[in-house]
């Protein structure tokens, strides 16, 4: 009996390619070349503005980057505790975790963004970028956590019984066996929730963190070059999730080619 | 089976079970010698997975009592997983962890619950991998594997936990019929070797050759218990019997 693998739905994020995608005009070679070679005909043809803009802007990238990851990976190590909280039988534990995915869902994000900043600006000084991704990564553990949940959930219950008969503790049975099948089950969505996570990045540009769509703002303002420097700016964040979305989609096919 | 001074290895009194208002097992009572053989026989629906469930405490029973190697299993005192490392369990879906591949299946409880050092858990594992004959599979992922060979695997992963007693709970229902007698044989072999079994199944060959003991269950209630010969030559039960007219 083999067992088929489990997926589960999430809605936002970027296409990830279709493994069934092969032909040589898909969607994202089209939407990828098309964003590099647009950019580089920009920059060649018309080097002022565009030019200056694209020199400009990589410091943003930079920090994007580190926001994003930093953030999926709090987000990570936030939506696991909070995935075996939703599904912990102890009532007090499995409350508290309810009650944090369904309060973080019910606020808007970039109004959270606001709120951690300035509530952890009262508490202690950490660095702006600190605080965006703490505030990132409060929001996005909700959501992680119930992809958590649901890839726990997806596991067949005869696994943590054999598991549980062999003797194993009910944390060795997650962590031994459990675990490392969810993960794989997870990893899909969770690939979505970074390339969604890299997007929503760009509210922290709001704070002060110099992030990418902080910088085009910066040079935009002074340059007076607005539809110039969004639209590389807009470029600039195509050319990166669609980036992330193949790295993601070889990683999954990756996973699955054993087993 | 010889006399004398037999340990008790299961102990159930007046097991009751219910599932919201059904009530699965009533007052269910077994004993299990140590080195006895009990085959389980019954209708589907009747309670036979159930009870055998409740032998490790995969299930709670709401009345009566379980005592197990020695150890009641709802003494507030007791710990479960001590004696689960004693009972082994084979099941109908094999339940192979698919991300380890064979030989991993077989030290990962010897490792993580025994504390094995890893040589003497792949020494052991490797050893009843012979014995079940799929050496050849110790490096394959159970998914590559066919029913047959996964149930053997699930088998010895118990048996590499050495178990003082190991519970079937239709070992052979999820097989192609041409790969039952490769799990049955393995079993064959564990109870001449002494293994103390109880075995739900509906292979009435084996409980006729392997049984020391048989059980008839019918709506959640032992109605039949007694040898081979008595179940299957004249049976007391008017359900017993329709039901081996049926089976037979
Ligand atoms: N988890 C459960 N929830 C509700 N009813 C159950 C559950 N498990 C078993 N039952 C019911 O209990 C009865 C006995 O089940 P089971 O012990 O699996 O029977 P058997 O193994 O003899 O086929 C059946 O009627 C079954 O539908
Ligand atoms: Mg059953």
């Amino acid at each position: 009996m083999t067992q088929k693998p489990h997926t589960i739905e999430v809605g936002d994020g970027a296409a990830i390619p279709l493994k069934s995608d092969k032909g040589l005009f898909t969607a994202w070679r089209l939407a990828f070349v098309g964003a590099l070679a647009t950019l580089t005909w920009l920059a060649f043809t018309r080097p002022d503005p565009y030019m200056k803009i694209i020199t400009f802007v990589p410091d943003g990238i930079l920090v994007t980057f580190k926001v994003t990851v930093g953030a999926i990976l709090l987000a990570l190590i936030i939506g696991l505790i909070t995935g075996l909280g939703r599904i912990s039988s102890n009532r007090f534990i499995n409350g508290l975790a309810s009650l944090y995915v369904e309060v973080i869902r019910g606020i808007p994000l970039l109004v959270q963004i606001f709120y951690i900043y300035y509530a952890l600006g009262r508490i202690i000084k950490v660095p702006d970028i600190l605080s965006a991704i703490i505030a990132m990564a409060v929001c996005y553990g909700a959501y992680m956590g119930e992809v958590f949940r649901a890839g726990i959930q997806s596991i067949p219950k005869g696994q943590a019984e054999a598991a549980l008969s062999l003797g194993m503790t009910r944390s060795q049975t997650m962590w031994h066996v459990i675990l490392p099948q969810a993960f794989r089950v997870v990893l899909p969505p969770v690939g979505n929730e970074f390339i969604a996570l890299l997007k929503d990045s760009s509210l922290v540009s709001i704070l002060a963190v110099a992030d990418l769509l902080r910088r085009g703002r910066e040079f935009a303002s002074e340059s007076f070059t607005y539809f110039e420097t969004y639209t590389v700016i807009a470029l600039i964040y195509l050319i990166l999730t669609l980036f992330f979305s193949k790295i993601i989609g070889i990683m999954e096919e990756r996973i699955n080619v054993d087993r | 089976m010889s006399t004398g001074e037999r340990r008790t290895m299961v102990q159930a009194r007046d097991v009751v079970k219910f599932y919201g208002q059904f009530k699965a097992l009533d007052r269910v009572s077994l004993t299990v010698y140590e080195g006895e053989k009990v085959v389980i026989i019954g209708p589907s629906g009747s309670g036979k997975s159930t009870l055998l469930r409740s032998i490790n405490r995969l299930e709670n029973i709401d009345g009566g009592s379980m005592v197990v190697n020695g150890m009641d299993l709802y003494d507030p005192k007791t710990d479960l997983t001590k004696v689960r490392e004693e009972v082994g369990m084979v099941f109908q879906s094999f339940n192979l962890f698919p991300h380890r591949t064979v030989l991993e299946n077989l030290t990962m409880a010897q490792t993580v619950v025994r504390r094995r050092p890893k040589k003497e858990a792949t020494e052991k594992a490797r050893y009843l991998l012979e014995k079940v004959g799929l050496s050849e599979k110790a490096d394959a992922y159970p998914g590559k594997l066919s029913g047959g060979q996964q149930q053997r695997v699930a088998i010895a992963r118990s048996l590499a936990m050495d178990p003082k007693l190991m519970l079937f709970d239709e070992p052979t229902s999820a097989l192609d019929p041409e790969m039952i007698g490769e799990v049955l044989d393995v079993m064959k072999d564990l109870a001449h070797e002494g293994m103390t079994m109880v075995v739900v199944t509906h292979e009435m060959g084996f409980a006729r050759e392997v049984a020391d003991k048989v059980i008839f269950m019918d709506h959640g209630a032992v109605v039949e218990d007694g040898t081979p010969e008595h179940f299957f030559t004249n049976p007391t039960h008017e359900r017993a019997k329709l039901f081996l007219s049926q089976i037979l």
